[in-house]
């Protein structure tokens, strides 16, 4: 890099370096906080005297049991609704006429409902079915509100494949139904990759449905006891920052590790 | 040679078999949106408490009564201000980093994760988090601005009715900046480097490039960003249910909260369906022309 160069590029960089330090101060603090006893929880910027792993314990003791409830809903919730998003995305890209494009729409239109219109039948149905406060009642929950979603990313995936492999492998005696299962599906890694990060996230991250839909611990995923730890009266902010970090982690973790994947399937599905 | 009855055959069953498909999808919707928002108009025009055995109707009351209420008010306004907000505070600071970063500064790829990085993150982690950054005696805030002898100017962040909204939104802009940014960022790779360069060759001010070139090209992520800030504005209710509640005093009430609270604090199931029938109204109004954008936009593509 030359002396200009590094000239023309020395206010950007100073700027993103502050903006930098900015995005990453709330959680190196919940870090720093997460370490520290209570006697000193006040000195925020301090570095901890000693390393207090018990805030991690205390988080454990009350949070391990939603974690792992957060595990089972999510792991499934997000198999099926990939599995609906592409059995829907499937027709709707291949379908001509104005059937399949009045049924997409149809679809569409629930990616702008705000979720408090079903709210409240939404708890007596659940209710009904005896799927109230269970994990199997959160996946058909999650896999139902992620088809407009999923349907919308998989049918702009399936639209990107060329038709005339859907038309040469018909013509070779395969049925619709062959196609999609041993053909298109299996060659759709990277699409079903990208979603299936988005769909974690949106799951794992769930509050208004858990909130809703769960009061005990049997089913309360970890949204729901971290916001129940956090509005307590006397909130301990070593436990709570411990419990916090702990939350968002697998979710960090997957999008660390699969970025590029993201990255891509935001540009196949949303950008273009 | 192929079997041309054959294909004929296979091109009949080709109906059959989306239909069968596309029929989960559709029978998932049918009970899961179209029956609850049915069933909620119904509720709206009745009143019930959720226990008794049968509803009362009320015709357009709850309507009515929500019209004359100023805490109804306060909470729609509440929403629009995050709609501008939505709209126009993490669009622009992702695409201000966004075009800060696009030119192989060094560290790039540390950039990229540290702003995208709270975008991961639980709404109930951000709120424990912020939480603690707003604490009014030793949460960050408060002990940077009295390091820097600003400390007469540290505020109860999150328990003054006139801060409290700025205080959310600023959560807010750390938690879905990152959104806007990798979007842009994505955008802008995507920008054919000739044109960069053909317009640096003509003279053009690095400022000028952008405006001139990049920035209407990038109008595919710009509508993206925007579209999903406005279904935002409209479904907010995490952040602001875990950090405040509503309060102080229902000042940072949104519709999405205040109607958690009518149906399930206060058991007005009517009452909330009344509310939540008003939100539904609204955002259909600001994002239908994007979904059917959406809609459009993929057919436009398939006829190229």
């Amino acid at each position: 890099m030359n002396t200009a160069t590094a000239k023309r590029t020395a206010l950007p960089f100073s700027i993103l370096v502050a903006a930098a330090a900015i995005f990453a101060a709330p959680l190196v603090v919940a870090f720093l906080t997460s370490l520290k006893s209570p006697s000193e929880i006040t000195r925020v910027i301090a570095l901890p005297n000693e390393l207090f792993f018990q805030n991690y314990a205390i988080a454990y003791e009350r949070m391990g049991r939603s974690f792992l409830n957060s595990i089972a809903i999510t792991v499934p919730s997000v198999i099926l609704s990939l599995l609906v998003g592409a059995i829907s995305g499937y027709p709707l890209a291949y379908m001509r006429g104005a059937g399949g494009r009045v049924v997409y729409l149809f679809l569409l239109t629930g990616m702008l409902v705000p979720f408090q219109i079903v709210q409240i039948p939404l708890f007596f149905l659940i209710r009904a079915i005896g799927l109230y406060d269970t994990i199997p009642g959160m996946w058909l929950v999650h896999t139902a509100y992620s088809v407009p979603f999923c349907t919308f990313f998989m049918r702009n995936f399936f639209a990107s494949v060329p038709r005339s492999m859907y038309e040469a492998a018909l013509i070779d005696g395969c049925s619709p139904a062959a196609y999609f299962w041993r053909l298109l599906l299996p060659a759709s890694g990277s699409g079903l990759a990208a979603l299936a990060i988005i769909q974690s996230r949106a799951i794992w991250n769930d509050l208004l449905f858990a909130i809703t839909l769960t009061t005990s611990d049997e089913a309360r995923p970890v949204t729901v006891t971290i916001a129940g730890f956090a509005s307590s009266l006397q909130v301990e902010y070593g436990p709570l920052m411990a419990a916090t970090l702990i939350s968002l982690l697998p979710v960090m973790l997957a999008y660390l590790l699969f970025q590029k994947a993201f990255v891509r399937g935001l540009l196949g599905g949303a950008g273009k | 040679m192929p079997n041309f009855q054959l294909m004929r055959r296979k091109f009949q069953t080709e109906g059959v078999t989306h239909a069968v498909f596309l029929s989960l999808p559709v029978t998932l919707f049918a009970v899961f949106y179209v029956y609850p928002i049915v069933s909620t108009f119904n509720l709206s025009l009745h009143s019930w408490d959720g226990f008794s055995p049968s509803p009362k109707y009320v015709g357009l009351q709850n309507y009515v009564v929500l019209l004359h209420q100023s805490r109804f008010f306060h909470a729609l306004l509440n929403n629009i201000s995050w709609l501008v907000f939505l709209l126009l505070g993490p669009t622009s600071l992702g695409l201000l980093l966004a075009a800060l970063l696009d030119r192989g500064m060094k560290g790039e790829s540390v950039f990229r994760v540290i702003f995208f990085l709270p975008f991961t993150i639980p709404a109930v982690a951000v709120a424990a988090i912020w939480r603690w950054m707003y604490e009014p005696t030793n949460g960050l805030l408060t002990t940077v601005m009295r390091s820097v002898g600003l400390g007469g100017l540290a505020q109860n962040w999150l328990g003054d009715p006139s801060i409290v909204n700025f205080a959310l939104m600023g959560s807010m802009m750390w938690w879905t900046t990152g959104f806007a940014f990798l979007v842009f960022f994505a955008g802008l790779r995507n920008i054919p480097v000739e044109y960069i360069e053909a317009a640096r060759i003509e003279g053009a001010t690095p400022w000028q490039v952008f405006w001139k070139v990049s920035f209407p090209l990038l109008w595919p992520s710009t509508i993206v960003v925007l579209g999903m800030a406005a279904v935002d504005a409209m479904r907010l209710f995490d952040i602001v249910w875990a950090m405040t509640n509503g309060g102080p005093a229902y000042a940072s009430e949104v519709l999405a909260t205040q109607m958690y609270d009518t149906a399930f604090g206060r058991f007005e199931m009517g009452r909330a369906s009344a509310i939540s029938v008003y939100l539904l109204v609204i955002a259909g109004v600001i994002i239908m022309p994007y979904i059917y954008q959406l809609a459009k936009r993929v057919q436009d593509s398939e006829a190229e």
